[in-house]
């Protein structure tokens, strides 16, 4: 469709103005990272956009080694918040697509699963804190309280419909006539679906593996019931940051939100495609 | 050799079957998990007055017990009703909002031009933000010497130094900013997808027939798209129902309980107050009220289905 | 109803040219077939028409007005596509009354002319239903309705029969070719079915990667076709085409066909304007019908390769000392694969097309 030029004036003005507004927070996060603690509470015409004098310091702070102006260390580095991180959220995610993606393979070709569907949806539906404690007395009484391993368990269950309904509209798209070609030459069902079918499906696999990451990276909340000294992930380590006595840590907790928010954001973007796909419980596709 | 019955070798469909059961099971059994004992257990000490304060087990529960003490409470309490209140709120101007602002972002982004993709991946990227993150960046830009001041003198020539975050209605505002901020570019995914999906033949022929790009909107593009409508915005309520991180991070629910929601109001009953049995009664409640209103979503549905053949 | 007319026309879309230099003019009332094979510019020819592309070069014309920079809302033409578009979320009722909805006509008003063309299209029993889900045959009517309704000064289709079943595409053709002469509008069929253009059109303009070839009658186009590609692609089977050159002898002047057979005397007119033109090397040009079987030594000698039947008749494959052609016989003709035959074209039919620039050779 031709457009007139005024027509593409205002979209780009639009467009332009839309995208400040989502860079704002993100950029004035970027810069507190870099600034150093003289900049942090900078106010009125000191306030910069960018650091007047970027530095390191933050990041050195954050694993330990305590740096010029900040006055106090601390008793715990990020490095631990960042494996816990890392590690509930890539075996939460092992178990959401282990399971999810056999149930869905069960759904779409067997039509198995009974209610399965229905729960998963329900599970979605309610508020996590209205199951947490019972959660939480699990937890404890099976000694995954405050563990890696015991969050990477809730995350699996609690991401799992996720898991679920990426791969079995997956499952659904994927040509019967491959599979059925590899059933004819004698290959039992389980077969032709570990030999067959799933080394096929490496990509939606390795694009609903990455959308469930982010989704568990991304917790706080129930990390936050679930965790504390031991292995606390990166958003609850870091609301812990600021004390009373060293007041708000602008500079290192930005520093930290950055090293947590990166990750998730570069994924997000390597998966763009499928992003519509996995927020609809595969309602639609792109 | 003839076969015995019951050693035949099971049928093709049978195996499939149990193939098909063997698959599901792993899923179900994390259901199942996550959904058996909590139920249980809430069942049980929602009707009790137990706290862990009290030192004893929850199996103990019984020794406090209140019948519906929690539920009849539960009627009368002031504060509960404020968050509930207040979610709704949330709910009522968030998700309008977003989809508002998305459909009108979305209605940009359907033809080609120059910078797309890269525009199109910058747009996205406030909702790939981790929540609890966005809330320190919203945080930190509310604050009273912070940056949304900061341009607000730059624009208005005065020195605007407003506290935000302790002002409870203006703390209501921030955490709403920040929701749409955040939640804004999951309505522009999702309509987009939508309106690039109605058929090009049918906007020509429309524009042919006289039709000017309103016109084409309102009568061609928005009725297709409703499924998809409906779609994004139960999403959107769902999750904007269930609000937490961000908020939690830039208000704690305050100043005082202006900014409190549902799940805030629960988060705290837990961990600081420890009134578990109310707060199972409340987890009860919304467990019941949740699965009604989607029963009734999924007839609804069903008779829609029907109704269309 | 306005005619239309195409002024130098070009049409590239980056460094391809859709259409190299385009001069054409639509009757008004006419029925004009727009016809070539896939990506020869018809299509783009098409939407410049109704103003859906701007020409890179050229003007349009309705009548005496220049459209070229009218936009397509209110150029005034009807449209149907290929597949209709049909707005299948409304009725049949809605769809109908859509264009008078725009132009902002009033409710009385829509309702008597909805009324008034579902009538005359036999739409009446139909008009409360959901458009979806009808029958092909309902939906090209409708489709047809939806553009007339408003009484543009042209119409333009795309192909609309390339998805019906072979069954129907008889039936609906002639209910459109009655459509267009009870409506008296200006039609432009874009079409790459040549048979669909010869039974339906008052004029076929064929066209080739973006050049009108030849603009003319059915006939006109069957009998002289003004190069070598509206030969081949005119007629089914097309036009046979053997190499030749011509030849002074006894002053007449003969096509000698080289090993594809004897010399063929030419016929008075045509050879006069081969005399005037100056030709040398040319093609031989015959069609499969008007072909008889002759003694030895006459005409000719072909080796059959193949014997097609399709049922009425039976199409003679042959092949004449490398180059490949058909003629058409009844099913009773004496021939067999892999014989040889001798085959005569008769003269008055014959065509000659110069071997360098592929033009015909006289011309009616």
């Amino acid at each position: 469709m031709r457009r007139s030029i005024g027509f593409e004036i205002f979209r780009y003005a639009a467009i332009l103005l839309a995208v400040a507004i989502t860079l704002v927070p993100i950029v004035w996060m970027l810069s507190m990272a870099f600034k150093p603690v003289a900049e942090w509470q900078a106010t009125g015409a000191n306030l910069t956009w960018w650091p007047k004098n970027p530095t390191l310091d933050n990041f050195r702070f954050i694993f330990g080694q305590s740096a010029s102006g900040l006055i106090i260390a601390l008793e715990k580095t990020a490095a631990r918040p960042i494996l816990s991180s890392l590690l509930s959220a890539s075996f939460g995610t092992l178990i959401a697509m282990a399971a999810g993606t056999a149930a869905a393979y069960g759904l779409s070709r067997f039509r198995a699963g009974g209610n399965l569907p229905l729960a998963l949806i329900q599970l979605r539906l309610f508020p996590p804190m209205a199951v947490m404690i019972p959660v939480m007395i699990m937890w404890t009484f099976l000694r995954l309280n405050d563990t890696w391993y015991g969050l990477a368990l809730i995350y699996g269950i609690v991401t799992l419909p996720f898991a679920f309904w990426l791969m079995k509209t997956f499952f659904d798209e994927f040509p019967r006539e491959i599979e059925e070609a590899a059933l004819v030459e004698g290959c039992s069902r389980l077969r032709v679906f570990l030999k067959v079918t799933l080394p096929m499906m490496a990509a939606p696999l390795a694009s609903s593996a990455l959308f469930v990451f982010i989704l568990n990276w991304s917790d706080y909340l129930i990390a936050l019931l679930l965790t504390n000294r031991e292995w606390a992930t990166i958003p609850v380590y870091m609301a812990s940051l600021s004390s009373s006595m060293t007041g708000q840590l602008y500079g290192a907790k930005a520093a930290l939100g950055l090293i947590a928010a990166v990750p998730p954001v570069i994924a997000g973007i390597a998966i763009q495609r499928h992003l519509v796909r996995g927020l609809t419980f595969g309602a639609l596709k792109q | 050799m003839s076969t015995d019955a019951a050693k035949a070798p099971m049928s093709a469909a049978d195996s499939d079957r149990k193939l098909g059961f063997y698959l599901t099971l792993p899923a179900q059994i994390l259901v199942l998990f996550i959904a058996l004992f909590p139920l249980l257990m809430q069942l049980y000490i929602s009707l009790t007055d137990w706290s862990p304060l009290t030192g004893r087990g929850w199996w103990d529960a019984w020794a406090f017990w209140n019948t519906f003490g929690n539920y009849v409470e539960l009627t009368v309490d002031a504060r509960w009703w404020g968050a509930l209140w207040r979610t709704v709120l949330v709910m009522l101007i968030c998700v309008p909002a977003e989809f508002l602002l998305g459909l009108a972002l979305a209605t940009l982004f359907i033809d080609n031009f120059r910078g797309k993709r890269v525009f199109y991946s910058i747009i996205l990227m406030p909702m790939m933000v981790v929540p609890a993150v966005a809330g320190y960046m919203f945080f930190m830009l509310f604050q009273s010497g912070g940056p949304i001041n900061n341009i607000a003198s730059a624009l208005s020539g005065q020195n605007v130094a407003i506290a935000w975050l302790s002002n409870p209605n203006l703390a209501f505002v921030a955490v709403v900013v920040a929701d749409i901020w955040q939640w804004t570019p999951l309505m522009f995914l999702i309509l987009l997808a939508g309106l690039v999906g109605v058929p090009d033949d049918q906007l020509k022929a429309a524009t042919l027939l006289g039709a000017n790009w309103w016109q084409r909107f309102t009568t061609i593009m928005l009725p297709r798209m409703k499924g998809i409508i409906v779609i994004a915005v139960a999403i959107r309520l769902i999750e904007n129902f269930k609000i937490f991180d961000t908020l939690y991070i830039m208000t704690a629910g305050g100043p005082g309980v202006a900014t409190e929601t549902i799940s805030v109001y629960i988060y705290k009953l837990t961990t600081n107050d420890l009134a578990w049995g109310y707060v199972a009664a409340i987890a009860l409640v919304i467990l019941i009220s949740l699965s009604i209103v989607l029963g009734i979503a999924i007839s609804r549905q069903a008779r829609a289905g029907e109704g269309a053949a | 109803m306005s005619s239309i007319h195409l002024k130098a026309l070009t049409k590239s879309f980056g460094n391809f040219e859709a259409i190299k230099q385009m001069d054409l003019m639509v009757r008004d009332g006419e029925f004009l077939a727009l016809l070539g094979p896939s990506g020869c510019g018809k299509s783009t020819t098409m939407n410049i028409i109704a103003g859906m592309e701007a020409p890179s070069t050229g003007r349009v014309f309705f009548d005496e007005r220049d459209v070229s920079d009218v936009p397509m809302t209110r150029r005034g033409v009807g449209f149907v596509f290929q597949n209709y578009a049909i707005f299948t979320h409304m009725n049949v009722r809605a769809n109908l009354a859509y264009g008078l909805r725009m132009r902002g006509v009033g409710p009385a008003e829509i309702d008597r002319r909805v009324a008034a063309i579902a009538e005359f299209l036999q739409l009446t029993p139909f008009l409360d239903q959901p458009s979806a889900k009808l029958s092909v045959n309902i939906l090209q009517r409708l489709a047809i309705g939806r553009s007339a309704i408003v009484e543009p000064a042209i119409f333009l289709l795309d192909e609309p029969l390339s998805n019906v079943d072979a069954a129907f595409r008889a039936v609906m053709r002639t209910e459109l070719k009655h459509l267009q002469r009870q409506f008296k509008q200006t039609m432009v069929y874009v079409t790459h079915d040549q048979l669909e253009a010869m039974t339906m059109a008052d004029r076929i303009a064929v066209m080739d990667h973006g050049v009108l070839q030849q603009v003319g009658t059915p006939l006109e186009v069957y009998n002289n076709p003004a190069n070598i590609f509206v030969a081949r692609f005119i007629g089914s089977p097309g036009m046979n085409l053997v190499p030749a050159t011509l030849v002074e002898r006894d002053g007449a002047l003969l096509a000698d066909l080289g090993a594809a057979g004897a010399s063929r005397p030419l016929e008075a007119g045509l050879a006069a304007a081969a005399r005037a033109a100056g030709a040398r090397e040319v093609w031989f040009g015959f069609r499969p019908e008007g072909v008889n079987l002759a003694a030895d030594g006459q005409g000719l000698a072909v080796t059959i390769t193949f014997l097609e039947r399709i049922g009425s008749r039976t199409i003679v494959h042959f092949d004449a000392a490398g180059t490949a052609g058909k003629a058409v016989f009844e099913n009773d003709v004496p021939l067999a694969a892999g014989t040889v035959a001798q085959l005569v074209p008769a003269d008055a039919l014959v065509r000659l097309f110069d071997r360098q620039s592929g033009l015909a050779i006289g011309g009616a």
